[in-house]
């Protein structure tokens, strides 16, 4: 624990106090250590709170008067557009964000000793503001939302390509349950909208303000942030600073900061909103979120291993990450040093020819069904760029753990290789896909439909 | 005789109090899970063909309202569904079959599967002459893709 050595009454009085020790490391203080991820997420929070609740004063979550709602919020409500373009844009900084904390997280080694349960618990936020965002996403009932979520919702219900080959999809349907669930119907509609309104507003809010509250309390309980071992013994004031004033004006400033660039970019870049919602006319191409579009590329190869098979497996790793690796040794240090950097800068290298080699095949040759016509979707399931890639990148971690007798090089390595993965699959996703999910240089070449 | 049963009184209550109260919490959790599953009835409705001749011969119409198309010959009716396999995007027609915008499954005329990430071929659905008389498709019922209703 970090010392609690002022006089009790400032405690008392003093709710910044209760969010942090009174004295912090020299260390945790360190602007390229965090680079304040963590606590810019907490604010984008608060904005994404404060802006929610306005947009909720004038939202109605109905098929018939949802996108008259919203172009009613952006045209006539006052100040609207500024309201719902700092929402949008403050959800696309958490997505960015929450994953560059992420990367600090694992890079710095923040998980290990008995931090593994906060990792979890970070875990679980990055899931839950990925799915705020595509929930929100629906929202607005437009072309982009009612695709989007009708492609979501059939990923959900992916399993059954896998029931289907077994046979077995009459007597046992996860798929189908999964997405009946979700959408509470066949196909997306007032039913969706109501479930994705309420998970919106209620069910995933209420889960991250828990959720932050916990992970919050347990950097304290886990002696305040991850730092080197060399500091390990720190006790008293040793090295450490009054959090109060100079953490809290800092973080002050950072807040101000915050509102202000995202207050920037609203007033610079309105948020999108397209035609009406059109079952019967799907946008081509129908892109899911910018940050759903790795997955978006891997389900174009197959909807089972892409959309199911691989994220799930990659959401195992992340979970279980803290308890595969317990090198306590290497908390607190980018990169573990440069045994480690040389790892993941080697598997970046690698994970990206791997990838960008695949997908050359893939975009120039065609894949299993161009070449041989009738294939089997057994296939065609199994056997591509997705499977491939996560297949031997499992492979290949497990190899050098095995070498090199150390759990973090192969955490380092695995994580290295499966993120440069989905930043490729992502770039691809977002820029060079057009209509009919066909390659393209650049937006320019687009046919016009 | 009372000794019978080693149980006494106060066990019971106890034990009996636990016992109802799991009850009472699984079957609340039940019927409150419940709701998130309502039952889906008439979502496959039939659809009534006012006047099948007003489509036109040898070609693929697409119904906008039921994501389907309708193909017409000099023989007879048929009709598949135009959603893809793959992810549920509504298809467009292409000369010699189907093509998906989201992620470019193609067809071919029979809704056989070409290429791309499609698990399926297209459903054929069954059309025949109601009780009465008049001409309907029913997405209930699949059929084969050679398999017509012969009006002429």
């Amino acid at each position: 624990m970090e010392s609690n050595d002022l006089p009790s009454g400032i405690i008392k009085r003093n709710f910044f106090l209760h969010i942090h020790a009174n004295r912090v490391h020299v260390h945790s203080m360190k602007p390229t250590y965090t680079f304040g991820l963590g606590i810019i997420l907490g604010f984008l929070f608060l904005i994404m709170i404060f802006t929610g609740v306005i947009l909720m004063i004038y939202y109605t979550p109905s098929v018939d008067m949802a996108y008259q709602s919203v172009k009613d919020i952006v045209n006539v409500v006052p100040g609207g557009r500024i309201i719902r373009n700092m929402h949008r844009w403050a959800s696309q900084g958490m997505v960015i964000v929450v994953f560059l904390h992420l990367l600090r997280v694992f890079y710095t080694g923040s998980y290990l000793g008995k931090r593994s349960l906060n990792w979890v618990i970070g875990v679980v936020l990055l899931i839950i503001t990925l799915l705020s965002n595509f929930s929100g996403y629906l929202l607005p009932w437009d072309q982009l939302a009612y695709w989007a979520v009708t492609i979501g919702s059939n990923i959900a219900a992916s399993a059954r390509e896998l029931t289907d080959l077994l046979g077995i999809t009459n007597a046992f349907d996860p798929g189908g349950f999964l997405k009946k669930l979700l959408i509470g119907g066949e196909s997306v509609g007032q039913a969706a909208l109501s479930r994705f309104f309420t998970l919106h507003v209620i069910f995933l809010p209420l889960s991250m303000l828990i959720l932050l509250g916990i992970h919050f309390w347990r950097i304290r309980k886990d002696g305040g942030l991850s730092r080197p071992l060399k500091y390990a013994n720190d006790k008293g004031s040793t090295n450490k600073w009054y959090a109060w004033p100079v953490l809290m004006w800092t973080e002050l400033g950072l807040f101000v900061l915050v509102v202000l660039v995202v207050l920037f970019v609203a007033l610079l870049a309105d948020a999108p909103l397209l035609e009406q919602a059109n079952p019967s006319f799907a946008e081509n191409p129908a892109k899911s979120p910018w940050y759903f579009l790795g997955i978006q590329e891997l389900v174009s190869y197959s909807a089972f291993a892409g959309g199911l098979l691989i994220p799930v497996l990659y959401l195992v790793f992340l979970f279980s990450i803290p308890y595969r690796d317990r090198e306590d040794g290497y908390v607190g240090e980018w990169f573990s040093g440069k045994r480690g950097l040389k790892v993941v800068w080697r598997s970046a290298v690698f994970a990206f020819l791997l990838v960008v080699m695949q997908l050359f095949v893939i975009i120039r040759f065609g894949w299993l069904r161009d070449w041989i016509p009738g294939i089997s979707q057994w296939f065609v399931m199994l056997i591509n760029p997705a499977t491939i890639t996560g297949g031997i990148f499992i492979l290949l971690a497990e190899v050098i753990r095995r070498k090199s007798k150390s759990t973090r090089l192969g955490a380092l390595a695995l994580f290295t290789s499966t993120f440069v993965a989905l930043l490729i699959f992502t770039a691809l996703g977002i820029w060079f896909r057009g209509p009919n999910w066909e390659f393209f240089w650049s937006l320019k070449q687009w046919p016009v439909i | 005789m009372f000794n019978m049963h080693p149980m006494r009184r106060r066990s019971f209550i106890g034990k009996a109090a636990i016992g109802l109260a799991t009850l009472t919490g699984v079957v609340a959790a039940i019927s409150y899970l419940r709701q998130f599953f309502p039952r889906l009835a008439g979502e496959k409705k039939r659809i009534v063909l006012d006047d099948p001749r007003r489509f036109p011969v040898d070609t693929y119409t697409f119904l906008e309202e039921h994501n389907l198309y309708v193909y017409r010959d000099h023989e007879g009716i048929k009709a598949v569904s135009a959603i893809c396999t793959h992810l549920g995007c509504v298809l467009e027609k292409t000369i010699d079959g189907f093509e998906c915008p989201c992620h470019g499954s193609c067809f071919n005329n029979d809704g056989e599967v070409l290429s791309g990430p499609a698990p399926r071929d297209l459903a054929w659905y069954s059309v025949s002459r109601g009780a009465d008389g008049r001409i309907v498709i029913n997405p209930g019922k699949s059929v084969q893709s050679d398999e017509k209703f012969l009006t002429f």
